[in-house]
């Protein structure tokens, strides 16, 4: 790209031949591989005629790609003072000085391009997540799937996220919101009494905020206290009768609970919500198995497993298979779904040590 | 009139059932048992330090008083692995007799069970009376060699493990004597861990340090010792199956699942699934867990199975199982539906619920409020003694487990103690002779736990067997008594024995029809038998 512009911008510029034959012989040098050489003669160019602004910006690259870049930033500032307009020189000095680290410098010259992938991981160093999140998302949409846009357009929207929960925390500590920030803080700590505080002081303040219940209750559930996850799952699901976790959830609680068939109405209700969530179609097989209704496991099974076929759900799903077909007489099917169960299963044992 | 009647009515409902806010069960420190589990926890990690002590309720010298006998670790010093200093009398594995007040006096030196021999880093602990002279045996589990003590009938044991040939080796866990062949002799079952020794230890958690998982290393077989009734036994783990199943083997429990007349083992298995060795009537086993649907939990995942109890818990007839495990997983509960089968019942019977945040290891199905249904004991406590550093929401230091058992469903009650402990070894017997079930646990640097039932009104009956053609103990007999049934056995919950008596609660019933299905394959009725008494009830000696 770099040397497509700069071939262009070559066939408006009058150089002497002497500096033109230095030149090429530079880019020859460069092409093979020869940086040291390929410096020695850009640098003859830059010394031949100190206005040929394309010879600066040889010697700049070939420095980048020599990873020296601190080497590199001077020829690049000076051929945008010969020409301020020398897009190359932009982008490459953009890059040199975000690669020393030097982001806010970096910033414009790349903003002058638009080279929108490395604008935004200079965005995220100097805290302007959501300009960031913008120019990576752009780029994303011209390289889909890029791992590094994909790591920095994640790192960026957690730094944001975060941004603005600490916003929330000095503007507005006392609010609903900054006690559920904290309370999903401390969760990720793992540390349950402070989570359910902080969850609790912010339904005393403001009771029908919303997810709040549904947090809770999954602070509850992860403590197994069961009985108390119901009535935060039950009150999320009254909250938000179309949230189809909350509905999954709420039958799970009910389900630890021995509560089978009142688990089994909350999993029929988050299926209708959510169709075809692996999670849910296992849930709903198994409170149908254990209630006897065996066509409706398997219904839910099946369907379970032409959704996902690798995953431990999938194993689980064959497992219960293998049960519903044992207690139905069928060993043939029974046996099968074992199998399929054992493959999915089979891990290496560690060697004798001795 | 009527009003007369209600309170009247109300009146014998309250004397049914324990006064509110006074727990059924007593912790009590009894005079004269000083014992500390000295489990010596090190830096290092060694995995066996987290995984001691069995105890055992017996009647040592037959005086009719429950004695116990306690479990000791030993001393890991990392410069010198492999020794433990098993002769100091502070790593001595104990055994009190209990007197007629009620206390205890420590009778280990004197009764030949003192030193347990460096190099041994003590487990648990099984009881059986491997010769049929009416005086209970012990054998002891350790990392390193275990013991046979033959009881002498005088107060005193002798070691008679090299002549026994039921030296073991590795790392045994649990232990259990049955007879699988129904000869009248008593075989042995011993669980083993892992394979693993103190020179290949690691530990794992990262900076953490934690005790390792059971998967980092290898699995190993456990071991079944047929009784030749010549004082010896034989190794017969490879001809009758038995080996041909390595796993991660902790408790073990026994029971004829399927009605055969054979006993049955349950293995408890660490981190995998569990083993059910179905008794092929010939000497030989056939693990059938998976097909039998007693291996996994309901959603086919693995289990870290700590302790075993092999008991009916709804009154079918039928021995169920629940295994205990640790936290993140919930404890598993196998009922027998009978025709070989089993299904996880976990969910219905409130034990899911009940479990999950916690990590249990003796286990035992007893009636504790004698009203004719075997409520759940389990004492707890974490693997990982810096838990709290990987998941703050997890502790070291856990509750006692008791749920009563109504209609199936177990439901949390006080255990009489809100102490957090590292429990590990429990067993259950009526140590006071009072027809209330207690229990003894061991905790881990601690002193042993006596949980000393305050009884109520209900009646009760507790029988002993006296085999003639079987084995004295009856060990393997299934007994019904008005509709509930108990497997004679002392093995089960996590490294422990329990008193050989069987125990029945009758409720509000003042006699009793006794079914006894003798491993003999005598079939013995008595009928109209007076509730509230210690029976014996011998085998006929003509079928």
């Amino acid at each position: 790209m770099i040397r497509t512009v700069l071939a262009l911008w070559l066939a408006m510029q009058a150089a002497s031949p002497e500096v033109m034959q230095h030149f090429e012989a530079g880019r020859k040098a460069e092409s093979e591989r020869h940086f040291d050489t390929a410096a020695a003669e850009f640098r003859k160019v830059t010394e031949l005629d100190p206005a040929f602004a394309a010879g600066f910006v040889s010697l700049g690259q070939v420095y980048m790609e020599q990873r020296d870049y601190a080497a590199a930033v001077a020829p690049l500032k000076h051929a945008l003072e010969l020409d301020p307009n020398f897009a190359p020189a932009h982008q490459l000095l953009g890059y040199a000085l975000l690669a020393q680290g030097y982001a806010a410098e970096a910033i414009p010259h790349l903003a002058r391009v638009q080279e929108q992938s490395a604008l935004g991981i200079a965005e995220i160093e100097t805290g302007q997540f959501i300009d960031a999140i913008a120019n990576l998302q752009a780029a994303l949409q011209k390289r889909p799937n890029d791992p590094d846009l994909l790591y920095y357009l994640g790192r960026a929207s957690g730094l944001l996220s975060k941004q603005s929960i600490d916003t929330l925390q000095a503007t507005a500590p006392d609010s609903p919101r900054a006690h559920q920030s904290m309370g999903e803080n401390y969760f990720v700590l793992r540390r349950m009494p402070e989570a359910e505080k902080e969850y609790r002081e912010a339904l005393r303040l403001r009771p029908d905020v919303p997810e709040v219940h549904l947090e809770l209750g999954v602070v509850y559930a992860t403590s197994s206290q069961w009985a108390k996850a119901e009535q935060e799952f039950r009150a999320q699901a009254k909250l938000q009768p179309g949230d189809a976790e909350a509905a999954y959830r709420f039958g799970t609680a009910l389900l630890e609970q021995g509560k089978v068939h009142e688990a089994r109405v909350e999993f029929v209700r988050a299926d209708r919500l959510m169709p075809d969530m692996p999670e849910t179609l296992y849930s709903l097989g198994k409170t149908a198995s254990l209630e006897g209704d065996t066509a409706v496991a398997e219904r839910a099974w099946i369907k379970l497993l032409s959704i996902e076929k690798q995953s431990s759900l999938a194993a689980q799903a064959h497992f219960g298979l293998a049960g519903l077909y044992r207690k139905l007489g069928k060993a043939a099917e029974a046996q099968h779904e074992m199998q399929e169960f054992e493959n999915l299963q089979n891990t290496p044992q560690p060697e004798k040590q001795k | 009139m009527n009003r007369l009647l209600q309170i009247a009515r109300a009146a014998a409902l309250i004397t049914l059932v324990p006064a509110i806010g006074v727990s059924m069960l007593e912790l009590k420190q009894p005079r004269g048992v000083d014992f500390t589990l000295q489990n010596s926890p090190t830096p290092q990690k060694y995995l066996i330090e987290t995984m001691p002590g069995g105890v055992a309720l017996l009647d040592y010298n037959n005086d009719g008083l429950l004695d116990v006998f306690l479990v000791n670790g030993g001393h890991v010093d990392p410069k010198h692995p492999e020794n433990f200093d098993r002769h100091d009398p502070r790593y001595w594995n104990r055994l009190y007799r209990q007197n007629k007040d009620g206390g205890f006096t420590d009778v280990t030196e004197q009764a030949g069970l003192a030193n347990a021999g460096d190099g041994n880093y003590g487990m648990g602990v099984a009881v059986g009376d491997y010769d049929n002279d009416g005086y209970p045996d012990l054998y002891v589990t350790s990392y390193g060699k275990n013991i046979l003590y033959h009881n002498n009938g005088d107060g005193t044991f002798t070691d008679v493990t090299a002549k026994a040939g039921v030296a073991g080796g590795g790392w045994s866990v649990s232990a259990g004597f049955f007879d699988y062949d129904n000869d009248g002799k008593l075989d042995l079952f011993v669980t083993r861990y892992m394979d693993w020794d103190m020179q290949h230890s690691k530990d794992c958690g990262g900076t953490f340090h934690t005790y390792c998982p059971p998967g980092e290393f290898p699995r190993t077989t456990n071991i079944l010792y047929h009784n030749r009734g010549d004082g010896t036994f034989e190794d017969v783990s490879q001809r009758s199956g038995i080996a041909a199943k390595k796993g991660h083997g902790l408790g073990v429990a026994f029971a004829d699942y399927d009605g055969d007349g054979f006993t049955d083992i349950y293995v408890a298995n660490d981190g995998m699934q569990q083993y059910l060795f179905h008794n092929n009537r010939n000497g030989t086993f056939t693990e059938v867990a998976l097909q039998a649907g007693a291996a996994l939990n309901l959603d086919g995942g693995p289990l870290s199975g700590m302790g075993v109890v092999f008991q009916d818990y709804d009154n079918d007839g039928k021995p169920d199982v629940i295994v205990t495990t640790l936290p993140r997983q919930t404890y598993a509960v196998f009922h027998n539906d009978g025709s070989g089968a089993f299904s996880d019942r976990g969910l219905q019977t409130g034990v899911t619920m009940l479990s999950g945040a916690t990590s249990g290891w003796g286990v035992g199905l007893e009636d504790f409020d004698n009203d004719g249904q075997k409520d759940l004991f389990i004492t707890q406590g974490h693997v990982l003694d810096n838990v709290e550093l990987i998941d703050p929401s997890l502790h070291y230091l856990e509750p006692t487990l008791l749920a009563l058992n109504h209609n199936g469903r177990f439901e949390r009650t006080d255990p009489g103690t809100d102490a957090l402990v590292s429990g590990r070894g429990a067993a259950f017997g009526d140590l006071n002779n009072d027809g209330w079930v207690d229990a003894v646990t061991t905790v881990l640097g601690a002193h042993p736990q006596f949980f000393f039932n305050r009884g109520g009104s209900s009646h009760w009956l507790t029988i002993t067997l006296r085999g003639t053609r079987s084995n004295r103990d009856g060990l393997g007999a299934r007994v019904q008594v008005n509709g509930q049934t108990r497997f004679a056995t002392t093995a089960g919950s996590y490294a422990s024995a329990n008193d050989k008596r069987l125990h029945f609660g009758l409720g509000s019933a003042k006699s009793a029809k006794i079914e006894v299905f003798w491993p003999s394959g005598t079939h013995q009725v008595l009928n109209d038998i007076s509730a509230d008494q210690f029976l014996d009830v011998r085998e006929p000696e003509k079928p």
